[in-house]
């Protein structure tokens, strides 16, 4: 009987968790990689390890309390998150928010992008070995929850946009500190360039990795900046305004190569187009109430809607279900964007090496716990 | 006074006392001061409940790595597995033996010179014996009995063996410029040649110490033992005391990347433009105040390289290694050989 | 690659502005609040530990209605005054289960009472306990008395007057009424 021995020279896949406890994971996402030496040939996302049913939760809850419930999806931003769930609710119920209460959500969802972009800048340097930009973000970071802090009282989940408008008018001296923070911001934001954008290694670890074209990025479903990135100029705030979006001027930045350099640079110039909104937001803030005239019990008529908004990561689109006369939505399905941009994962990483895993996971800007709900 | 017995026992097992527990008082500290530093770089204070301002902060650490639970894997070589500390930690250590600290003085009618040994191929002395750390890491990635500690050992005896090739050749260039290997004799070269070697010799300075860096597994050369990575690295295995070992000796090898940076470019202890006459109110300063101070400030410069810079992946790590600091390095080696053909000393 | 391309990559100045950058912050002020020696103030609107005066109380239950996680268990009793045959409830048991509890506010936006009955704008964050289940679990005394709670520096607990709005006893009593209420909007204080 003849033993065949492995020649020094063929292909043997080796199987490898990169498992649920992993510091670079943003959260507990398992990736099934099938390794050949160091190179990638295939990767399988698991996700499900943060699954806590909220989209169950919601059918039994009424309207304002499914509120604290989406907080609680993405949690780095979850003033986009209540902004969603608002806007589809005011859809279906034919309500118009007053022109306050427009701008000062428009406020709030920018100073979140800002955070969020804020967090995943830092996550992202420190995934490729730059630690100091952590810190940096951080600190600009606590100032925004700090606004967010004297607005509604909570830094995080922050349960404060309501069906109808905002619950609270704006303390005193509020837009000035508003103001002063975006007046400062763009100066940090160079700060983060200048560490980053022109450095050698930088450009190395992330010019040409994870590339996806306009095509292919339009035929998985991805939106926000791994769609931007590519090139496809798409943004639910200037195709489909809610929020009175459309009086207020912004520039959707755009990527040409699709690459993680890229996706960085669109996220970078965000950024900068959020101080602007904000900027002119809180120079045209209108006089009147911060909430619309709605019973205190919602009660809805009976339909379907969809209605999305552009979170942070990509566009964030709740698909509700009412009956008639009912408190509580029958059904409510989350469009959460980080779920269908991980599903690109694999066509980004074959090919790569292992190093690389971290930089793609990392510029797809997820968060697990909208992915698991 | 040259009495056998003092000279040559009790005057060495003095120095060699001396020596080593200021080594490891420094090494020791060095990891409150890489804290502090890097904190101090990220907007924050580091340590500072441990002791007035964190000063008992390494106590503290050496401590804990005592009272740790020594682990070891099931399937590992047992023997092996405790012999690599030992293979990486005693080489860093017996290299200090030649790195010359100061000038030689006199107390008390004895005349002392601050270094073990100047021996006439120190500088070979120090390559070579450094070299052997390498075994050590790749027998601590192999006998973990973890592919990942495997690979990442390979990785880094990769890196730090091909590292070491343009690391020689720039030191070949202080040589030419000096004409001999022992460390003193360079350290007086300097003196003689009224400037330091880092003067003429920049190119070479800074072939140096991006190969130092990489030698000593720091950022932004510090792949193979990133926690953010997927391999652990060598010691991912190692607890307790075996794990201090590593620990030490990589910050022992940062030190002696330093002191050699500063013997062969930084003239050692000597003032800047020793011979310049202006300046001699320096000399107020010991000799060894200078050293100390010359070495502080590479250490400086190794903790802030890791506070700013992303890390290279690996085959990134390799291509500048080969295709560009290797030929660098020759070509300062001719540029250098030219030099000294054409200015004479 | 060029000349100019070849000492570009040999030159590494984009590296020494990022040197720059971190050298740079060496030198500047520090960041840290040194906790427990200093504490940052939180905000008027913060929510934190939850103050309860069952004197104001009208016993409506709204608030346990509006908790999403049905944390609020309110016990009442409804008796009879022999002498003017009226019917009088007053509220055995109120106890909030704080371990739950994911500080939304919602029970506090539907108290109706003026000022308001039960609040979560105390500045207090310190309730940390080492057994959660007694520790946590706050009936009508513990609410007012604050017992275990560890108040904010200046905080004063429930029993000796806190307001809503104004947990430190710092406020004019005309102003402590304006406590912003949702759903109503509110001109310019």
């Amino acid at each position: 009987m003849s033993e065949q021995f492995p020649s020094l020279f063929d292909v043997e896949e080796m199987e490898l968790s990169f498992g649920p406890q992993h510091p670079a994971t943003h959260g507990v996402l398992r990736v099934q990689l099938k390794l050949d030496g160091e190179k990638i040939l295939d990767a399988k996302p698991i996700i499900g390890y943060l699954h806590r049913g909220t989209e169950k939760l919601f059918e039994t809850m009424a309207f304002p309390q499914c509120i604290p419930h989406t907080d609680r999806m993405d949690y780095l931003a979850a003033a986009t998150n209540n902004q969603g769930f608002c806007v589809a609710m005011e859809r279906l119920l034919g309500i118009t928010i007053p022109p306050r209460a427009a701008y000062i959500r428009m406020i709030l969802a920018e100073l979140q992008r800002l955070a969020s972009h804020l967090v995943w800048l830092a996550t992202h340097a420190i995934d490729i070995g730059a630690i100091t930009p952590f810190f940096y973000t951080f600190r600009e970071r606590d100032a925004i929850l700090d606004l967010f802090e004297e607005y509604c009282g909570a830094r995080l989940t922050l349960n404060t946009i309501k069906i109808g408008g905002v619950p609270f008018d704006l303390p005193d001296g509020w837009v000035d500190r508003c103001s002063a923070l975006v007046e400062g911001f763009p100066a940090h934001i160079d700060e983060y360039e200048e560490l980053l954008t022109n450095n050698r290694i930088w450009k190395k670890r992330t010019i040409g990795i994870g590339v996806v074209s306009p095509e292919d990025a339009i035929e998985w479903g991805l939106t926000g900046p791994p769609l931007r990135g590519s090139g496809v100029e798409w943004d639910i705030r200037k195709v489909f305004p809610y929020d009175r979006y459309d009086e207020v001027d912004f520039v959707v930045p755009t990527g040409v190569n699709g690459d993680t350099y890229d996706r960085y640079l669109v996220r970078m110039e965000e950024m900068r187009q959020s101080c602007r909104i904000i900027r002119q937001c809180l120079d045209r803030l209108p006089d009147g109430p911060h909430m619309a005239r709605a019973p205190k019990v919602l009660r809805a008529r009976e339909g379907m809607i969809y209605g999305s908004v552009e979170a942070p990561k990509g566009e964030l689109g709740y698909f509700i279900v009412t009956t008639e006369k009912s408190t509580q939505p029958y059904r409510c399905h989350v469009r959460p964007p980080s779920f269908i941009n991980l599903q690109v994962l694999p066509e980004m990483v074959r090919g790569h090496l292992v190093a690389d895993l971290v930089a793609v996971i990392g510029t797809l800007d997820i968060v697990l716990g909208e992915i698991d709900r | 006074m040259s009495d056998p017995l003092i000279q040559y026992l009790a005057i060495p097992l003095a120095k060699i006392v001396v020596i080593l527990g200021v080594l490891l008082f420094i090494v020791a500290y060095l990891t409150l001061a890489e804290r502090k530093v890097l904190a101090y770089m990220q907007v924050r204070i580091g340590p500072n409940r441990v002791g007035p301002r964190g000063l008992f902060q390494p106590i503290a650490d050496v401590f804990k790595l005592f009272a740790k639970e020594d682990l070891v894997p099931a399937n590992a070589e047992k023997f092996v597995f405790m012999l690599a500390p030992l293979l990486i930690f005693v080489p860093s250590f017996l290299v200090w033996a030649v790195i010359p600290f100061g000038e030689a003085f006199t107390i008390g009618g004895l005349t002392i010179e601050p270094f073990m040994a100047d021996i006439n191929i120190a500088v070979l002395f120090v390559l070579g014996v450094s070299s052997i750390g390498v075994y050590g890491i790749i027998l601590g990635g192999w006998s973990s009995n973890n592919k990942f500690s495997l690979m990442g050992g390979l990785r880094s005896a990769a890196q730090m063996v091909s590292y070491e090739v343009p690391l020689g050749f720039a030191v070949v260039s202080v040589l030419l410029m000096a004409g001999s290997l022992s460390l003193v004799s360079i350290v007086e070269a300097q003196r003689a040649a009224g400037v330091w070697f880092v003067v003429p010799g920049i190119l070479g300075f800074a072939i140096y110490f991006v190969c130092g860096v990489a030698e000593t597994n720091r950022n932004p050369f510090d792949l193979p033992e990133a926690e953010s990575e997927l391999v652990g690295g060598f010691h991912t295995e190692y607890s307790g005391m075996k794990f201090a070992f590593f620990f030490l000796a990589e910050y022992m090898n940062m030190l002696l990347v330093s002191s050699l940076a500063v013997v062969l470019f930084f003239g050692g202890w000597l003032r800047p433009f020793p011979n310049v006459a202006a300046l001699s109110f320096l000399d107020v300063i010991p000799p060894f105040v200078w050293y100390l101070a010359k070495v502080m400030a590479f250490i400086f410069v190794y903790i802030w390289f890791r506070g700013t810079f992303p890390r290279y992946r690996f085959d990134q790590l390799m291509a500048v290694g080969w295709k560009w600091l290797l030929p660098l390095s020759l070509a300062n080696v001719g540029l250098v050989a030219l030099g000294v053909l054409l200015l004479g000393s | 690659m060029t000349m100019r391309e070849f000492f570009g990559r040999l030159f590494p100045i984009d590296l020494f502005k990022g040197l720059r950058v971190t050298g740079g912050y060496f030198f500047r002020r520090k960041e840290t609040v040194q906790y427990p020696e200093k504490r940052l103030e939180p905000t008027d609107r913060f929510r934190g530990m939850f103050g309860y005066d069952s004197e104001r109380c009208i016993d409506c239950a709204l608030c346990a209605k509006a908790c999403p996680i049905d944390i609020i268990h309110l016990v009442d009793k409804v008796e009879v005054d022999p002498t003017t045959k009226k019917k009088k409830k007053t509220i055995t048991r109120y106890d909030i289960d704080v371990k739950r509890c994911m500080f939304c506010g919602l029970c506090e936006e539907a108290c109706p009472t003026e000022p308001r009955s039960i609040w979560m704008t105390s500045k207090t964050y310190e309730g940390a306990v080492y057994e959660r289940n007694e520790g946590l679990y706050f009936t009508k005394d513990r609410l007012f008395t604050w017992e275990g709670v560890k108040p904010f520096p200046g905080v004063i607990a429930p029993r000796d007057g806190q307001l809503p709005h104004d947990p430190m006893g710092k406020k004019a009593p005309d102003e402590t009424t304006e406590t912003p209420q949702a759903g109503e909007s509110e001109d310019a204080a």
